[in-house]
């Protein structure tokens, strides 16, 4: 705070010492009159450097000086001739004129580079907001620019007035009467009003932007996420309603034939219809069954009963509800799990009849279990055509499909929802044409459990 | 001999139940999977008449319709489902004979089959009776029990074009181009209006139709209501 006065008093008597000085050293070879205008040289510098706050008063001080040490009668402030007197009064309109159109010009160029910077400082903002980064996290680099902008020690601007967590008392921003925010300073700071009310519509009008950007995109991402939903839904009835129709169609045609008293079966025809009838009967009620599974699961509404068993036996009696067995090798330790058996043998059991349908007749299908420190994995293994890297994922998915089309594609599905439930993973695994495997993690069960004796 | 009956579905147990019901009723049942084994069966056996699945692994039944209809006027009636309206209606504009929508009644089928059988060739004589209206193609007069029924030409066109299809399921579009020309297909508006004019001059009661029948959302059809 004192330099601000020291440095400006020191140079504007400076300013008038060297004139003076100049004025001494040059009387020998000019009228002294003459040179009065050499004041005007030291004024000129003081104008530009501190403006006419400090240049006037140094126009005054050097007519003064001129007329004290140099215009008879010297040592006084009279003056003997009119020449004199109009002379000084000259030099004194000079130096104020000069003074003041210094200063002016000095106030231009500072306003001009104020409002560069205050530009520029937009610029960047804008730059940053519309390149699409989150506008929470550049408002701590704003306030702080925004501060140096507006020559105080700092600035915090908060989108949310609500949540006030500012000192001072806040400015609201607003653009067009609707408060985008608001920007507080800290109390005693008092930044140029004309800056202020330049650069703070400006700030507001770009944060409005940059907020109401982030709104349209969180709405077109959630229309987005609605209409795949939607979309998602509309396969889902699509694929139930073929699954349910195909063997409804079948049933119906059996049935109508068998009533049909104008048609004429054999016996063998007559068992064949009954078969029909009895299989898609069966069918319709697994996949009504499969659905009821699916929802529940989506629902969260399969909650597992936790038995301790050791993965082998439920692996074994998995392949044995399945009746394959003769197809099936199964290979490894005995890790043990903390798990609902019936919901864990059915993830198996879907993965093996999974293998079993893509395996070339006769092939077997192979099941290992390993175990890690934490988790125990069951791996199905089939010798089929396998599975290509972009639909490793999407098999998991309820009615996703392989390229047979067999099956009503729940059966993935719904062991990936029975291992969640029982804190396990499945993922797929395959290079195609060298078959696929599928995998099934669970946590073991970490350390052994006393067995009552 | 029996008519031979190719049967395409790539639903084996629809196959199953559809062939052995088609030998009860004393037809010669060939059977196929997929689009291209329909061809090929087609081809070594001309059959009498295809029932065609809509939606097949291989393709669509609308572009076996259209193979099909390449080389044989042989009937072709289509399985259709719920939600496949659109296709339904391109396999008949594509030149299928008629459709019924699974999950079908066995008698319903077997009704339809007989009746596209039935009408293997448009009726082209230059008279045609039906639901008694004497139809005079060639001096484009009808008559109803001896008295003039005046219509306008494409009132009559509409009548004559769905004379010679008795029976058959004709497509708005189908229409549209028979009657006003090739340029036209898609004002199916213009149809529904013309109809209802035809009715009121042919239908003893315009309100209960008895011979242009409504196919919702598909076309129309032109019935004998006197020999149903």
């Amino acid at each position: 705070m004192r330099s601000r006065l020291v440095l400006p008093l020191l140079g504007s008597a400076a300013a008038v010492a060297v004139a003076t000085l100049l004025v001494v050293a040059l009387k020998p070879i000019a009228p002294t009159l003459s040179l009065g205008v050499l004041y005007v040289l030291g004024v000129l510098p003081v104008a530009v450097v501190w403006g006419a706050r400090w240049s006037l008063p140094v126009a005054v001080a050097s007519m003064l000086t001129f007329n004290w040490f140099f215009l008879p009668p010297v040592h006084t402030f009279t003056l003997r001739d009119t020449e004199n007197w109009s002379a000084l009064a000259a030099y004194s309109v000079t130096a104020i004129v000069v003074s003041e159109l210094a200063a002016r010009s000095r106030r231009r160029a500072t306003d001009a580079e104020q409002r560069e910077r205050e530009a520029a400082l937009l610029a960047e903002i804008a730059g940053h907001l519309l390149g699409g980064e989150e506008l929470e996290g550049q408002l701590g680099w704003i306030g702080g620019r925004t501060a140096q902008v507006l020559g105080v020690p700092e600035a915090v601007i908060e989108l949310d007035a609500a949540r006030g967590r500012s000192r001072g008392a806040p400015t609201p921003l607003e653009v067009d009467g609707r408060v985008v925010g608001t920007i507080s300073l800290p109390a005693g700071a008092q930044p140029q009003t004309a800056v202020q009310r330049r650069f703070l519509p400006a700030l507001a009008a770009l944060l409005a932007v940059a907020i109401d950007r982030r709104r349209l995109e969180r709405e077109a991402l959630e229309a987005e996420a609605l209409r795949r939903s939607d979309l998602a839904k509309t396969a889902l009835l699509r694929a139930v309603s073929h699954d349910l129709r195909s063997p409804l169609t079948s049933i119906t045609t059996a049935v109508g034939a068998l009533r049909n008293e104008a048609l004429v079966f054999t016996d063998a025809d007559r068992r064949e219809l009954l078969d029909t009838i009895a299989v898609d009967a069966e069918r319709l009620a697994r996949l009504v069954g499969d659905l009821l599974d699916l929802s529940r699961l989506e629902a969260g509404g399969a909650e597992p009963e936790r038995e301790l068993w050791s993965l082998d036996e439920l692996v074994r009696d998995a392949i044995d509800s399945l009746g394959v067995a003769d197809r099936v090798e199964v290979a490894g330790g005995q890790p043990l799990v903390n798990v609902d058996p019936v919901q864990i043998q059915r993830v198996i059991a879907n993965f093996v009849e999974n293998a079993l349908r893509f395996s070339p007749p006769g092939a077997p299908v192979h099941v290992r279990l390993t175990a890690t420190r934490r988790e125990a994995i069951v791996r199905v293994v089939d010798h089929g055509p396998g599975v290509a890297e972009p639909e490793l994922e999407r098999v998991f998915e309820p009615f996703y499909r392989g390229a047979d089309r067999s099956g009503a594609g729940l059966g993935l599905a719904i062991a990936r929802g029975f291992a969640a439930a029982n804190g396990g993973r499945v993922w797929a695994e395959s290079r195609p044409g060298q078959g696929a495997t599928f995998a099934l993690a669970l946590p073991v069960v970490e350390a052994p459990v006393e067995l009552p004796a | 001999m029996s008519r031979r009956i190719l049967v395409v579905d790539d639903e084996p147990q629809i196959l199953r139940a559809l062939g052995t019901t088609l030998r009860g009723a004393g037809y010669t049942v060939d059977t196929a999977a997929t689009a291209e084994s329909a061809l090929a069966a087609a081809a070594a056996q001309p059959p009498a008449a295809v029932i065609l699945d809509l939606v097949l692994p291989d393709g669509r039944g609308t572009d076996v319709t259209r193979e099909l209809r390449t080389w044989t006027d042989a009937p072709v009636i289509v399985l259709s489902a719920i939600g496949e309206e659109r296709e339904k209606i391109a396999a008949l504009d594509a030149g299928a004979d008629d459709y019924v929508t699974k999950p079908f009644s066995v008698d319903e089928l077997l009704a339809r089959l007989r009746a596209v059988l039935r009408r293997l060739t448009p009726e082209a004589g230059p008279v045609l009776e039906v639901g008694g209206l004497t139809i005079d193609v060639a001096q484009r007069l009808v008559t109803r029990d001896g008295e003039r029924v005046k219509l306008t030409p494409h009132e009559f066109d509409l009548l004559r074009v769905l004379a010679q299809n008795r029976g058959k399921l004709l497509t708005h579009r189908m229409l549209l181009r028979e009657v006003w020309g090739p340029a036209y297909g898609d004002e199916a508006h213009y149809l529904h209006v013309y109809v209802s004019h035809l009715r009121a001059k042919i239908e003893r009661d315009p309100s209960r139709p008895r011979i242009v029948l409504t196919e919702p959302g598909a076309g129309y059809r032109l019935v004998d209501a006197d020999a149903s």
